[in-house]
């Protein structure tokens, strides 16, 4: 792409000179491809010279003319403006530095929906989170309770350990005339007066537990225990120690038959003896 | 020679310099290059065709910019900035196109 100085159509008159120019911008949108090639115009230009000729001529030998001159300074004003814009939209940010108001204004509704719908998305997934949470705290919680009812219930059956307050009620029976019927009693009183666990000689005393008499002792369920009879019971000492010693109740019942009988509080009693758990064959929970 | 010359330093200063646009030029730069290019265009074709003027070339080539920055002021004043300058692209663009085919014919001869 050059110029060159004209000195080709000098010979020419001005108008002459003037008037193509204007037209050779224009007159090609109508005559763009219709006429054969021959029609482009080669008015008063340099005799024979074929405008390839003149492209070489004008580009070499570079030539130093006032027109040259002025027309690369033209050129480069061009340069350094297409080189600016184009630097200018290649910036990160040249999508929106070349766009116009509106479209900036456009943009920025979009923009606007855009986060209004994603807020909206947030809040419902932040919802639903919460629901979730609140319902996996809700099942937690319940699971707790169910553990929680599980171990008061397994006190109860006598399939976990119980600790706390109670007594201890140690009978000596050097004579061998207690039986099973005196121990129920005391159980029976014990049970009256509040006792939560009992065990007797390592046996878990439950709601199911029978006493029965055996050959020198007394059997537990089964289990055949002897004297010396060393009950635990987790309750409130206060309340099973009179329960105990009351006029006509276990202890002299008990003293009469010749048995040393010792009622201690104790501040600590560990309920570890165990029974299973036992399915009942058909006995089924009619709750629920 | 010389005249690309200057277009080639002229792209070089730009890349180099890239000097912040004022806002004021802003939305007229890209339509006065383009309508710098119709002009250069133009005058290839004249200098092809043996009728170039240095005169006329500078002329033109400064109305051109002036004349395409004016619409579009005007178009934003009007409020229709963005089809004017959407039509006056696409004219300059026809008179390139019609240009670039006449210098095709001189330099192809096709």
């Amino acid at each position: 792409m050059s110029s060159e100085d004209g000195t080709p159509g000098t010979s020419g008159n001005p108008l002459r000179r003037e008037l193509p120019e204007e037209v050779a911008a224009q007159a090609p949108a109508g005559a763009g491809e219709p006429g054969p090639p021959a029609a482009a115009p080669e008015p008063g230009g340099a005799p024979g010279l074929t405008g390839r000729q003149r492209l070489v001529k004008g580009l070499w030998p570079p030539r130093v003319s006032r027109a040259q001159l002025i027309v690369a300074l033209l050129l480069f004003g061009l340069g350094f403006g297409l080189a600016v814009q184009v630097a200018s939209t290649s910036d990160d940010d040249g999508a929106l530095r070349g766009a116009r108001q509106e479209d900036l204004v456009r943009i920025l509704d979009e923009l606007d929906d855009r986060t209004q719908r994603l807020e909206e998305e947030k809040q419902g997934l932040e919802d639903q989170r919460t629901e979730l949470e609140n319902s996996s705290d809700q099942a937690e919680e319940a699971r707790k309770q169910t553990v929680e009812k599980e171990r008061q219930l397994g006190i109860l059956a006598g399939t976990v350990a119980a600790q706390g307050p109670g007594i201890t009620l140690t009978v000596d029976d050097g004579k061998g005339t207690v039986e099973s019927d005196m121990l129920l009693d005391a159980v029976q009183e014990l049970r009256a007066a509040g006792a939560e666990a009992i065990q007797v000689n390592g046996v878990r005393i439950v709601a199911g537990t029978y006493l029965t008499d055996v050959g020198g002792g007394v059997a537990v369920d089964g289990n055949k225990i002897s004297s010396p009879y060393r009950f635990k019971v987790i309750g409130k000492p206060q309340d099973l120690e009179p329960a105990l010693n009351i006029p006509g109740g276990v202890v002299q019942t008990l003293e009469k038959e010749q048995a040393t009988v010792t009622v201690d509080r104790v501040g600590k009693i560990v309920v570890d003896a165990l029974r299973p758990a036992k399915q009942p064959d058909y006995a089924r929970s009619s709750s629920r | 020679m010389i005249a690309v010359l200057g277009l080639v330093v002229g792209v070089v200063a730009g890349l180099l310099v890239r000097p912040e646009v004022p806002a004021v030029v802003e939305p007229y730069l890209p339509i006065a290059v383009v309508a710098a290019l119709d002009a250069v265009f133009g005058g290839l074709r004249a200098m092809l065709d043996g009728i170039f003027d240095d005169k006329v070339f500078v002329v033109s080539f400064l109305s051109n910019v002036v004349v395409a920055a004016l619409i579009v002021f005007l178009g934003d004043k009007l409020g229709v900035g963005a089809q004017l300058s959407t039509g006056v692209v696409v004219v300059l663009g026809i008179r390139i196109f019609s240009n670039a085919a006449a210098i095709r014919r001189h330099v192809f001869r096709a």
